[in-house]
């Protein structure tokens, strides 16, 4: 069922990396393991049950949409379920860097302040 | 090469770990996982990085995933559970509040008991099987059924114990060919539309059977009303499936 304040409520921290992973372009399982261990520098690490347990609930909220199921030309043979950021999950990233741009600043002015 | 013996191996293993998931994840998610697992080890086997570490610490990984959804799959059930058993315990206070205020209205606690099990299995049936799908026809189409089933079946063993007549018998093969149409249908919409369309057909012919000349016409005349209703709630929840179904 698809929560209409989902896209105003705090992300977890796996569900943050996902979308981020996906700001750029659709991206399949691995694909958003890869792009998540770039984006942090290897700092997150993200397991398959993790990742999905994720996914699922994303699915649910709006958050993300599967797009086709197709190769990667990159990879094997196989063909693979890609994922993609919808609207409402645009809006909560952009919610949720929002949310970290305050507390920043928050934070900044705090120790400028204590300095 | 062995190495490539390895993933394939820990692929097959970690395939069968996957089928703890609940099934609707399992389905979903399963092949995705699997593909994502076996990426994964084919990265650390290119890197010439050991496997096994690795693949223990995914299957440690995902075992908390199988858990966490699990557990969360059987919160929502629980929680289904006690909002259908509120909703009967709301439905019993009917009779039990019209048993103190009703002359001749004597029912023992066995009766209650019966009756708590008949609205709590109806309710729970509908929720369970309402959820399968989203169409707003198929869940109106379940509850028109479970309803007209559950009235039919209580009217039937009211007469049945104020009388000796056997045929009512065969008013409960009308409901038995609902539930077992309803499993071999396997609840899909198409197929319950014509096992609704069957049931309401066949208490037609069960009405024509039953039915005797030497019972007084008052008798007649509510026994018709009764089942052009019956029909009636069997045949439309049917055309609710068949709606559903496209």
């Amino acid at each position: 069922m698809k929560n209409k304040d989902s896209a105003l409520a705090p992300l977890t921290p796996a569900v943050l990396h996902i979308l981020l992973a996906l700001s750029t372009e659709e991206r399949h399982g691995y694909g958003i393991m890869k792009q998540v261990a770039a984006d942090s520098e290897g700092k997150v690490k993200m397991g398959p049950g993790t990742l999905y347990g994720s996914v699922g609930r994303m699915l649910e909220a709006g958050l993300i949409e599967e797009s086709d199921k197709r190769v990667d030309p990159e990879m094997d043979d196989e063909r693979r379920i890609y994922y993609k950021i919808t609207g409402e999950g645009q809006a909560a990233l952009g919610a949720e860097v929002a949310r970290y741009r305050g507390v920043v600043a928050l934070a900044e002015g705090r120790l400028s302040y204590e300095n | 090469m062995r190495t490539d013996v390895a993933v394939r191996r820990y692929r097959v293993w970690y395939a069968v770990l996957l089928r703890l998931y609940p099934r609707p994840f399992h389905e979903r998610f399963g092949e995705g996982m699997e593909q994502t697992f076996h990426d994964l080890c084919r990265e650390r086997r290119e890197a010439k990085r050991g496997l096994l570490g690795f693949a223990l610490w995914i299957v440690f990984e995902t075992s908390i995933g199988i858990i966490r959804e699990n557990t969360s799959r059987m919160t929502q059930m629980s929680k289904t559970v006690l909002r259908v058993a509120l909703v009967a315990l709301g439905l019993l206070m009917v009779p039990l509040v019209a048993s103190q205020v009703v002359e001749g209205w004597n029912w023992g606690v066995g009766g209650f008991v019966f009756t708590y099990v008949l609205f709590f299995g109806t309710g729970l049936a509908f929720a369970l099987i309402a959820r399968k799908m989203n169409a707003w026809t198929y869940k109106a189409g379940v509850g028109l059924a479970l309803v007209a089933g559950f009235a039919m079946g209580w009217a039937n063993m009211v007469h049945m114990s104020e009388s000796e007549n056997h045929s009512y018998l065969a008013y409960l093969g009308v409901l038995a060919v609902g539930g077992v149409g309803a499993w071999l249908a396997r609840l899909e919409a198409g197929g319950l539309a014509g096992v609704l369309f069957a049931m309401a057909a066949m208490l037609v012919v069960v009405g024509v059977i039953v039915g005797s000349p030497d019972v007084p016409p008052l008798v007649v005349r509510n026994r018709l009303i009764g089942h052009v209703v019956f029909v009636g709630m069997f045949a439309s929840a049917g055309l609710l499936f068949r709606q559903g179904s496209r």
